[in-house]
């Protein structure tokens, strides 16, 4: 009766221990994250003083991540506290960025790039359409928009995977940032993004 | 009292398990994507990826900006070598190590702007080796066993990105 018990208590405290862990994983980049408006970034993206519960997040949704000097990373899964959602459209503002080079990426839920017919899956820097004073809006939604459409669907996982509250995210690389991004990534110039409608 | 006990007893012994699961787990994923990998390359040899799209699935998040190129080693057998050539855009050599730590890296931008053009020739040798054994430049891996992703920017003309990563290699030294 006492193994049974203990063998109980074992399989207990496992199943707890991955609750906890996917519970840690999936509330974000860990307690060294810094929010920038609606983004948040770690500085310590795989770099090897990332601690353990940012190196068990980065292996789950950001593998194979380089260190903040080669570039970084700014992710996006809600605005003002409201979760991206598919029957919304998001209108995204911005204009050019102390980097190499920039790209915003729409990902699922699932952390893989959204099917989509038009292939699209991005904007960067060069292939963007702007306004004669270099700035840029980003329409990010379901359905079809003007210029500048970044279009979200379904992730290709099976919806009975899903765990996190958001539909997709967005992810903006800048490709050697330059030094307002390494010493001050909380307060840097990043786009804007807006919750414009909702069906 | 007796079962409040236990209780606390498996809520705490949980709480800190998660720790040894989140330490576990970088290397586990690393270890299914070494795995993997060999499968669909051979070690020590690079690998171009085709750009990515909604079908690639093997790494998350993948960016549809860049063309990458991967090397699966083992140093087991020695030392490595890697050429790449440095095209004029976005470009970009990381080692990653099997706790998935970018350990090591090197680019052509900002200070490191004098590569372009050039071919980079990196020895890459294991924990155990000693680096003043070698010549020119040389990178040591904390582990026998990791990944070097070359990154290219596919944005504007991706011919020329392409090419520079034909033409690029990474097999034993």
């Amino acid at each position: 009766m006492k193994v049974i018990r203990v063998l109980a208590a074992v399989l207990l405290i496992l199943a707890l221990s991955i609750f906890f862990l996917v519970r840690n994983i999936g509330s974000g980049l860990g307690a060294m994250s810094v929010q920038n408006g609606n983004w948040v970034t770690n500085v310590s993206t795989g770099s090897t003083d990332a601690g353990i519960m940012l190196k068990a997040t980065i292996a789950i949704g950001g593998l194979l991540a380089s260190t903040r000097e080669n570039s970084m990373y700014y992710r996006l899964n809600s605005v003002d506290g409201q979760a991206l959602r598919l029957n919304c459209r998001y209108r995204v503002d911005g204009n050019d960025y102390d980097a190499d080079w920039w790209s915003i990426t729409a990902y699922g839920w699932d952390n893989f790039l959204i099917p989509n017919p038009q292939k699209r899956y991005s904007f960067n820097n060069e292939n963007i359409l702007r306004s004669p004073d270099g700035s840029w809006v980003i329409y990010v939604a379901a359905e079809e928009q003007a210029a500048n459409w970044l279009p979200v669907g379904p992730s290709g996982a099976p919806s009975w995977r899903k765990r996190s509250g958001h539909n997709f995210d967005l992810l903006l690389r800048l490709y050697t940032p330059g030094k307002a991004y390494l010493e001050r990534p909380h307060s840097a110039p990043l786009p804007r993004v807006i919750l414009e409608s909702c069906s | 009292m007796k079962f409040l006990k236990w209780c606390l007893g498996i809520l705490l012994c949980a709480y800190l398990g998660q720790y040894l699961l989140a330490l576990a787990l970088p290397n586990l994923v690393m270890e299914v994507l070494y795995h993997r990998g060999g499968v669909k390359q051979a070690y020590n040899t690079l690998y171009i990826k085709p750009r990515a799209d909604e079908a690639s699935r093997e790494v998350v998040r993948p960016s549809p900006d860049l063309f990458y190129g991967s090397c699966i080693y083992n140093l087991a057998e020695g030392p490595l070598l890697i050429e790449a050539k440095v095209p004029e855009r976005y470009w970009s050599m990381q080692f990653y190590q099997m706790n998935t730590d970018n350990y090591a890296g090197m680019s052509n931008r900002r200070d490191e702007h004098y590569r372009i053009g050039t071919f980079v020739k990196v020895t890459l040798i294991g924990p155990d080796s000693n680096p003043e054994d070698y010549s020119g430049d040389v990178i040591q891996s904390p582990s026998q066993r990791g990944i070097m992703l070359l990154r290219v920017s596919a944005i504007g003309e991706a011919a020329a990105a392409l090419t520079a990563l034909e033409q690029s290699h990474c097999g034993p030294a």
